[in-house]
């Protein structure tokens, strides 16, 4: 696993191919739109998805709060897909074995109930501010403040030589501005256009990579 | 009781009163009926088959029910299918005519997505005696509370076009749905009316089943109506600025207005929905005077514009109608006299088929012209003659055990009055699309439905099909019933949404993927109307006209079809011809001349013994280009395999473009070709687990996942003209074919992915007579300084395989972002 360091207002921030990032003053984990239940949901509704895979995000969970140990874990938003089901019960228990703070900025997928939460001990907030970022689902701009946010999934295209393309996830950093791509394993991604000013790092299964906006087209090699 | 003479008789002297004479194909298909025959019957459209079939039915109904002039009957005795609901309005006309002549008081209706509400309703109260229906409809039917008593009285069902379903999906729904109502009505007797293919016996056993007792006591009939047919191609009077490639043929536009002006009624073919709609505009664009008599046909079209076309073509009012495979079928015009085709038509009996929509007169010839959109397709053009002199036809390869189907038929059954499986097993494995199917795939298939693929688990919330008390199969939820009955239309394609005016009016409907890469304010071509995109809204586009000349035409998928290994044989020693004397040669090759001997500056032009591979660079990379001539399918099985294999010997990264002469792989770094033909990767051997694996690393499989996914509900669609809340239950085929991947590559759904991808795209038993073919020949290596006459249309090809060996990250080392458009 390659990580990624990255400086945000002074701040810095290790991103994981997990497609996470960990701040590191303030030991806190940012992941965003787990889509927690989506799985189940959708077996609910008649649509057999493997139900084997529900336990990938809890094992990725673990797997990652393992790597950085932190004492927060703060969700931008869309936690759970939809209402409660039986995924809860997972989450409650995960919530209880890792033991330390989590705070969840409430995203539009996220309908359960905020008392449900608050029994397990998860904070839920509508938007977080915290020495000068401003963490919350949707994208927003605001004062000078950095803004941590997901809801878009973001991914990119890239092209090459040989009329090759792909489409991978990533972070999206405008000037006061980073875009986490979605955390759960059952979710898609939205291409994004990136403007030449902002950066993108791509998040593969073993590596975060940056890529230049800016850089011409390559030479064949001979 | 009436003897079966008098009851023919009745039907002679009917024909007689038209001033008809009965066919030996009309007269066969009365009397075998009335025998109590199944069968099938090989006629072409606009051949009078719909007579052949409706009058033995309604004999048999006067013999049953002798009373009939007094007393009415309630009930359906027979069913029609059509595959297009557009040919449903000309069958009710042409059978209502004959009991109306006769005074039998026959009811005749039609039930298609087209049905309104209130006709259903009413249907519900009363079938009508002759339902003409869709595949999709009659499931809807199976999906209905208490069908089986609606098709009790049932005497017989016709499938019409039945050649257009052997092939698909839809043929597998079709012959499952038979499979019931052969229980509820034990004497029902089974036709199915096909145009001439290949496999026109095996075609009668897809349709009839595995049951010997019923193939014993069948029959069929074939029309010998044997029709001349003319080929003509129009050709461009030098070949200098004739393009290498293109899709559109629009060069050779202004040589077409003089066959249009001089026939009564000219369809022109193209492959393509957006080549329809380009020719269309062009043509009137050019020529300003065909206003008014020139229109479009279209499947997107709305079905009123349709069906005014139709009956304008009938009518002689309109001089030329631009179309696509929207008119292959049914409708008789006789007022058209003459056929274009423009564009390869990738299939002899589509090609015949459609020169057959003009002459319907007796004894007249089928005039059809055939355009060339760019130069090797003159190459076509002249194979083409010979395909149709020599009546080389393809065959339509059933689906075998389609378990996506199978999981919707048995949920539909389900919805309805629920089912025993001991009951339904038999039925299913008496289709000859599932006799192999074992009791433990049933087992599976069932235990899907239920339990959504697995053992009772703990967490697990899957809901869909209940097992009551007594062991039946039963849906019990309003919302899993209301949303498989939407999902039933589904077997044919993509998201549609409606066009519709903002002031009001429906113009057509239009494939999301296209209208997904419009912004409001783009202005788009449509129906042949410049068109505004004002806003997307419940699966509704609405726009506004506009005057703007500029515009996005939609691209249309499909169309993408290979050809037989027949007419790749013929194209094959049609080429061999270029290296010939001139006196073997045909106009059309003769016009390629100067093509040809650019060809052989750069490289060759192989013979039958020669298997020719150019090499050279581009700005884009690393071309190698390989000419087996053996139909696109075949070189997209080829191209992965070689592509596999030479991915072995060095992390590499293809794309792969494949035509129907040859295939390329494409990389942006040097493809050691020495090695590829040092390492004989054009073996034998090995064959069907590389080939495996090449389907597993170029992606292959994915997309055919993606009509699995919605046929047996794992992806839910929605439906276009209703509105489903189904916002959280979106989700993209791909990324279940991931997570099925990860987690459940067991699943017989997973793996039909697999399996259709062998069977119907790649071919393996054609891909092994080809390698072995070029294993007899020399290669013949050309190492070239730039791209090839012959190479160009299969280099410019987007639509492209991938196949990687190389680390992701690796490769996107190399990639750059493309920002917003130059």
């Amino acid at each position: 696993m390659k990580t990624l360091k990255i400086n945000c207002n002074n701040q810095s921030f290790i991103l994981h191919p997990f497609g996470v990032a960990f701040w590191e003053d303030k030991e806190m984990l940012l992941i965003a739109d787990v889509h927690l239940g989506k799985v189940t949901h959708f077996r609910k509704h008649g649509s057999a998805v493997p139900q084997a895979s529900i336990y990938h995000n809890f094992e990725q969970l673990s797997v990652i709060t393992d790597y950085f140990n932190p004492k927060t874990i703060c969700f931008l938003g869309d936690l759970f897909h939809s209402y409660v089901n039986n995924e809860w019960i997972l989450f409650k228990d995960w919530v209880k074995k890792f033991n330390r703070e989590i705070v969840l900025i409430s995203g539009n997928h996220d309908v359960i109930a905020t008392s449900m939460y608050e029994e397990i001990n998860v904070i839920v907030k509508k938007e977080w501010l915290i020495n000068g970022f401003l963490l919350t689902h949707y994208p927003e701009s605001r004062n000078d403040l950095f803004n941590f946010s997901g809801h878009i999934h973001p991914g990119i295209r890239l092209q090459g030589l040989g009329k090759q393309s792909l489409k991978v996830s990533c972070f999206l950093r405008k000037k006061h501005q980073m875009i986490f791509p979605a955390f759960g394993n059952f979710t898609g991604k939205f291409i994004i256009k990136p403007d030449p000013t902002d950066q993108v790092y791509v998040n593969t299964n073993e590596e975060v990579i940056e890529i230049e906006l800016n850089s011409a087209r390559m030479n064949l090699k001979e | 009781m009436i003897k079966r003479k008098d009851l023919e008789n009745i039907a002679h002297h009917w024909f007689e009163q038209q001033d008809w004479k009965p066919f030996p194909f009309q007269r066969q298909t009365w009397t075998a009926f009335l025998q109590g025959k199944n069968g099938l019957l090989n006629a072409p459209t606009g051949s009078g088959k719909t007579y052949a079939l409706w009058i033995p039915i309604v004999l048999e109904y006067l013999k049953r029910n002798p009373d009939y002039a007094t007393k009415k009957h309630k009930g359906l005795i027979a069913i029609w299918v059509t595959p297009l609901r557009a040919l449903s309005v000309e069958i009710k006309q042409a059978t209502e005519r004959f009991v109306e002549d006769l005074n039998i008081p026959l009811t005749v209706g039609i039930r298609s997505g087209d049905t309104s509400q209130k006709e259903r309703a009413a249907q519900k109260r009363a079938m009508p005696n002759l339902l003409i229906t869709t595949p999709e409809s009659l499931q809807l039917l199976l999906a209905s509370k208490g069908y089986d008593k609606v098709f009790n009285k049932l005497v017989s069902v016709v499938v019409d076009e039945w050649h257009e379903l052997v092939g698909n999906k839809r043929g597998v729904q079709m012959t499952l749905a038979l499979s019931r109502l052969k229980t509820i009505s034990p004497k029902l007797r089974i036709w199915g009316i096909s145009a001439t293919i290949g496999n026109l016996d095996e075609a009668r056993e897809i349709l009839l089943g595995i049951d010997k007792k019923v193939i014993d006591n069948s029959v069929l009939i074939r029309a010998k109506i044997n029709k001349k047919i003319d080929v003509l191609s129009i050709l461009p009077k030098t070949i200098d600025r004739f393009p290498w490639r293109g899709h559109l043929g629009l060069h050779l536009l202004d040589d077409i207005i003089p066959i249009l002006k001089k026939s009564k009624t000219t369809l022109i073919f193209t492959n393509t929905r957006s080549q329809c709609e380009i020719w269309f505009q062009n043509i009137l664009d050019r020529y300003p005077e065909f206003a008014g008599n020139i229109a479009m046909h279209h499947g997107s079209i709305s079905k009123e514009t349709r069906l005014w076309v139709e009956s304008s073509i009938r009518d002689e009012n309109l001089k030329v109608v631009v179309c696509t495979s929207s008119l292959d079928l049914g409708v008789d015009f006789a007022p058209v006299e003459t056929i274009i085709q423009i564009g390869g038509p990738k299939g002899v009996s589509r090609f015949i088929q459609r020169a057959g929509r003009s002459g319907h007169q007796p004894g007249q010839t089928s005039v059809i012209h055939f355009l060339p959109t760019h130069a090797i397709e003159l190459i076509e053009a002249s194979a083409l003659r010979k395909a149709v002199k020599t009546n080389v036809v393809e065959d339509r390869v059933p689906h075998l055990n389609s378990f996506d189907v199978l999981v919707q038929y048995l949920v539909t059954l389900a919805v309805s009055d629920g089912f025993f499986p001991d009951e339904i097993f038999p039925e299913v494995k008496s289709t000859f699309c599932f006799q192999s199917i074992t009791r433990e795939q049933f087992q599976w298939i069932l235990n899907f439905i239920t339990l959504g693929g697995q053992s009772l688990q703990a967490y697990d919330e899957y809901k869909r099909v209940e097992i009551e008390a007594d062991g039946r199969f039963k849906v019990n939820s309003r919302k899993v019933a209301m949303r498989h009955r939407l999902q039933i239309g589904t077997i044919v394609s993509d998201a549609v949404l409606l066009v519709k005016f903002l002031k009001g009016g429906y113009i057509g409907s239009i494939e999301e993927s296209f209208v997904s890469k419009l912004k409001p304010g783009d202005i788009f071509t449509f129906a042949g109307k410049q068109l505004e995109l004002f806003s997307i809204r419940n699966m509704q586009v609405l726009v506004k006209k506009s005057k703007q000349k500029t515009s996005k035409i939609p691209s249309w998928m499909g169309g993408r079809m290979s050809f037989s290994s027949e007419m790749s044989d013929l194209l094959r020693e049609e080429l061999y011809l270029a290296n010939m004397e001139e006196s073997k040669k045909s106009k059309e090759l003769e016009i390629l001349e100067p093509i040809f001997t650019r060809q052989k500056r750069e490289s060759i032009i192989p013979n039958n013994n020669q298997f020719l591979i150019e090499t050279f660079k581009t700005r884009e990379g690393f071309h190698a280009v390989f000419y087996p001539f053996e139909g696109r399918f075949v070189h997209e099985a080829m191209g992965s395999l070689i592509a596999y294999r030479a991915s072995l010997l060095q992390p590499i990264t293809f794309t792969i473009a494949f035509n129907d002469y040859g295939f390329e792989l494409l990389s942006d770094q040097p493809i050691d070709m020495q090695a590829i033909l040092d390492n004989n990767l054009f073996t034998n051997d090995h064959l069907r687990s590389d080939l495996e694996k090449s389907i597993n690393a170029s992606e292959m499989a994915k997309r055919k996942f993606r009509d699995i996914a919605v046929i047996s509900g794992l992806v839910f669609t929605g439906f276009p003209s209703k509105l489903v809340k189904s916002k959280h239950l979106q989700s993209s085929a791909q990324l279940l074919f991931g997570v099925f991947e990860d987690y459940e590559p067991d699943n017989l759904l997973y793996q039909q992915a697999y399996r259709e991808t062998f069977e119907h795209q790649l071919q393996e038993g054609r891909l092994q007579l080809a390698i072995e073919r070029i294993n007899n020949q020399t290669v013949i290596w050309k190492n070239c300084e730039k791209p090839t006459p012959f190479s160009f249309p299969i280099i410019t090809d987007r639509l492209r395989a991938k196949l990687s060996s190389e680390k992701l990250a690796d490769r996107i080392k190399r990639m750059t972002i493309q920002l917003e458009k130059l």
